[in-house]
């Protein structure tokens, strides 16, 4: 199964919120409770997504990326958080302890928590994996009225962005947000002003994220086994030196 | 001999109360009620002081036992106990801080069946449990000596003590290092004052001079509080342990920072900037010189402010990697609410008590503490009537802890902010400057909840000053604006009028969708009910105009369906009341005198139908 996308041509865009209606009617989320202290994107656990309005009529679109090597599923203790063989990253609920490292994990800053709930859970889009499983599109692209997000696999998608970059020379910044970094990301964006505000860093590195602790995970057991190897050395040389001394402390220890 | 003993502990008892109480609220209502987190800031202060801070203050229980049982440093053996002890409990703390913090935490135990060995989290968690039970079987010999009958048990345990004390330092090894490669997946987050790879290693050595300076912290404050000699010349030699391991992480710390090319970003004299200099500062660099006087490491006062200025630093430490420093990247505004602080003030104090239990109950130490008496001048209890002797006050102490205790509760159930607990929907708004000012208190329903309208903002928004006829005029509901409704009429975004979310929510409305819509059409407004078919009150009992749409009915259609037709109706009866039947009651042919020429121009245009009413003059355009 090829790995599916969604490109989102700022361009295009015109801000009508067709797609956070169509999703919050597919995923039937709840009422909204605005929590006044916390900046607002438009992301809340009751919206999967949300248009930004920026400067001279631009609208930009705010989902999960749906990375192709995705932190937030490398953190996740429990893999509560997970890829499909579609490219989704999807949420399993039923094993989430509610730690959230992932909120934590992610770059773009997309899972967002039932705060006001006593029994919480992480939120963010799934890019309607059920929906797609079944071979629909999510509802956010088939709502579009003017295909400003569109849905296909995600070969396609990033050539079709080239080739729109390509076709209309001087209207596109000449960059495809989400083809490299972090490994590449299935939301992909063009776009005629800079999205650096859709993530913490404005320019994020090609390096995927879970490569940043896979050395100190790898090198766990070597820890392990070396402090225990050093303690049990460390411990031999200095019996055997208080042993040659005069063997004052031979049973090492009848007191706890 | 204990009068100190009671004081702290009725401040302990009062402090878990207090904090009891909270945690009550937080499993009845969530943490969005008791804790002041964001989608930004998810880790707060229970992750960066109760756990991070709490598993490295812990690390006294590994460190010593190093010293004692694999160095073989026997002089050390007296506070061996007194460790294993404090690190036993400072585990027991992060885990009853994890069963707050945690946002399901009924579901830790997932750690054991769903495996995600690419998660530092996974084997922090683990390593934390299986740390825990060592430490059980490391200090379980301790209570049950106490009895005999469990004598057979209690040889069977000591004999894996050496087993068990190097599991101990090994599963510690990992999980104080792994508690930094949890940030590892965070480069964006993390300022790069603090982020390095090599943050693993950076939280092990910090972790083990964080460990000699609780020891000895725990040692001079439980030898003050029951009136003991303090072990002054064992603390000297930890804390001159403590200068090599500080040395170290110093160098290290700073020789990673040179390498990285960072070094100058220190002094760059911002807010992160400044943080790191005091947390190396006091965590580091004034221990090491405080210690490095051996008049200062040999003095308790000055063993007590070295040993403080390490825990505090490096709990400090663990702060800023956990999220503090993070929020000039997030652009979040997080201060912990008071509920947090005493939350994390609570499970200190629970810990501390059980920790003094301990030392009263079991062999602690090498003698244990005098019985707990009561304050001297607290005299044997009589009956007044009968002079019967009602024994000792034996309870006095217990009773003002328990006091202390239940008077917290309450204060703390006292204190719980009833509007974050009963404004879930829009927050009511204190009116400010309710009149003539920029913000206004709107309360289109007086309900006596409002929103904060800010006209500035409104003005600048719809374009100056030729926007005021977007709502100010006469054709428009009864406040003789238009109700904030007319443009924020969608329902998706958090700024919208009709809420279709708290329509649909159980928490709502709890409406089902075809309680409003027609089940067989296409969902949508054109398939909804109307406003007023629910809210009936939306139109008085009687009245003879029908609200067509969601709001009162404006001037002009109250006046040509409530008093024309009734002053049609009624004319006969009521000869002196004007004759609103007739158009030209109100409405002139011609301008009216008073009129400047200009205005009589304009009368003739579309303002041809322009009512003047009773007492009010026309309005100048």
């Amino acid at each position: 199964m090829s790995t599916k996308a969604i490109l989102t041509d700022v361009t295009k865009c015109i801000g009508c919120l067709e797609c956070v209606g169509a999703c919050k009617n597919t995923w039937h989320l709840d009422m909204e409770v605005p929590r006044t202290w916390q900046k607002n994107d438009g992301l809340s656990a009751d919206n999967w997504t949300s248009v930004l309005q920026k400067a001279d009529r631009h609208y930009v679109r705010k989902q999960c990326r749906h990375c192709l090597e995705p932190a937030c599923a490398s953190a996740c203790p429990v893999g509560a958080l997970h890829t499909t063989e579609m490219g989704a990253v999807v949420y399993d609920s039923d094993k989430c302890l509610g730690c959230r490292y992932c909120m934590m994990a992610c770059p773009y800053g997309i899972p967002r928590y039932d705060w006001d709930s006593a029994v919480p859970y992480v939120r963010k889009c799934i890019m309607c994996y059920p929906r797609i499983q079944e071979g629909k599109q999510p509802a956010c692209t088939e709502a579009c009225p003017v295909q400003a997000t569109i849905f296909g696999d995600r070969d396609e998608l990033v050539a079709e962005a080239h080739r729109r970059i390509k076709d209309n020379p001087g209207k596109y910044i000449d960059y495809v947000w989400g083809e490299t970094e972090i490994g590449g990301t299935s939301v992909l964006y063009i776009s005629d002003i800079d999205l650096g505000f859709l993530s913490y860093q404005p320019k994020l590195p090609t390096r995927p994220l879970p490569e940043t602790t896979a050395t100190a995970m790898k090198s766990v057991p070597f820890a392990f086994v070396g402090m225990g190897g050093f303690m049990l050395g460390l411990n031999w040389i200095i019996k055997r030196r208080q042993r040659l001394q005069g063997g004052t402390n031979e049973e090492g220890g009848e007191q706890s | 001999m204990m009068d100190r003993v009671h004081k702290a502990k009725i401040v302990l008892w009062s402090v878990v109360g207090l904090a009891l109480s909270i945690g009550i609220t937080r499993y009845l209502f969530g943490l969005g009620v008791t804790t002041n987190l964001t989608d930004a800031t998810p880790w707060g202060f229970w992750i960066g002081f109760d756990v991070m801070g709490g598993v490295a203050l812990a690390a006294g229980g590994f460190v010593l036992t190093a010293i004692v049982y694999m160095m073989k440093r026997e002089e050390f053996h007296p506070i061996v106990r007194p460790a294993v002890l404090t690190a036993f409990l400072g585990y027991i703390a992060v885990v009853v801080s994890l069963m707050v913090d945690l946002g399901l935490p009924w579901n830790i135990w997932h750690m054991l069946i769903y495996w995600n060995p690419h998660s530092p989290l996974f084997e922090v968690g683990w390593c934390v449990m299986l740390y825990t039970t060592v430490l059980l079987l490391e200090f379980s010999p301790v209570p049950l000596e106490s009895t005999s009958r469990y004598a057979r048990v209690r040889t069977f345990l000591m004999k894996f003590r050496f087993p068990l004390v190097l599991l101990g330092i090994m599963l510690s090894t990992l999980h104080q290092s792994s508690l930094g490669s949890l940030f590892l997946i965070m480069p964006f987050k993390l300022p790069e004052l603090w982020y390095t790879p090599w943050l693993p290693v950076m939280f092990f050595v910090s972790a083990v001079g964080l460990g000699l300076g609780m020891v000895s912290l725990e040692s001079i404050i439980s030898t003050y509080l029951y009136r003991r000699k303090p072990e002054t010349h064992l603390i000297a030699k930890l804390s001159k342990a403590a200068i090599w391991v500080l040395v170290a992480y110093l160098v290290f710390k700073l020789g990673e920072l040179i390498a990285a090319g960072e070094f100058g970003r220190i002094f760059s004299g911002d807010w992160e900037s400044n943080v790191f200099i005091l947390e190396l500062l006091i965590s580091a660099v004034i221990p090491i010189i405080l210690f490095s006087i051996p008049s200062v490491r040999s003095h308790p006062a000055g063993q007590f402010i070295g040993a403080a200025l390490i825990v505090f630093g490096m709990a400090f430490n663990r702060i800023n990697v956990g999220g503090l420093t993070m929020l000039g990247i997030t652009g979040d505004a997080y201060i912990p609410s008071w509920m947090e602080f005493a939350v994390s003030a609570g499970v200190v104090s629970g810990a501390i008590l059980v920790f003094l239990f301990a030392i009263e109950k079991f062999n602690i130490w090498e003698s244990r503490p005098t019985e707990p008496e009561d304050e001297p001048h607290a005299a044997a209890q009589f009956d007044r009537t009968t002079e019967v002797w009602l024994g000792p006050p034996a309870v006095a102490g217990r009773t003002k802890y328990s006091m202390a205790f239940v008077i917290a509760l309450a204060v703390g159930f006292a204190l719980m902010p009833g509007k974050r607990l009963h404004s879930s929907g829009v927050e009511q708004v204190v009116a400010q400057q309710a009149r003539g000012g920029d913000t206004l208190y709107v309360d289109g329903n007086r309900d006596g909840f409002g929103v904060a309208f800010k006209h500035e903002y409104h003005v600048a928004k719809l374009g100056e000053k030729a926007s005021c006829i977007q709502c100010h005029h006469m054709n428009m509901p009864r406040d003789k604006q238009s109700g904030c409704w007319h443009c924020h009429q969608g329902m998706y975004a958090s700024f919208d009028s009709f809420r279709h979310d708290w329509h649909a929510s159980s928490r709502g409305a709890n409406l089902r969708c075809v309680d409003c819509h027609a089940s067989d059409l296409e969902r949508g407004a054109a398939s909804s009910k109307t406003c007023d078919q629910c809210h009936k009150d939306l139109v008085p009992e009687g009245a003879l105009v029908k609200v067509e749409q969601y709001m009162a009915p404006s001037y002009v259609d109250a006046m040509h369906g409530l008093c024309v037709n009734c002053h049609q109706k009624k004319l006969a009866e009521l000869p002196e009341k004007p004759d609103l039947a007739r158009c030209t009651t109100c409405h002139e042919t011609s301008a009216p005198d008073h009129l400047s020429d200009d205005m009589k121009e304009r009368w003739s245009g579309p303002y041809f139908n322009r009512v003047v009413l009773p007492g009010r003059p026309a309005e100048g355009q």
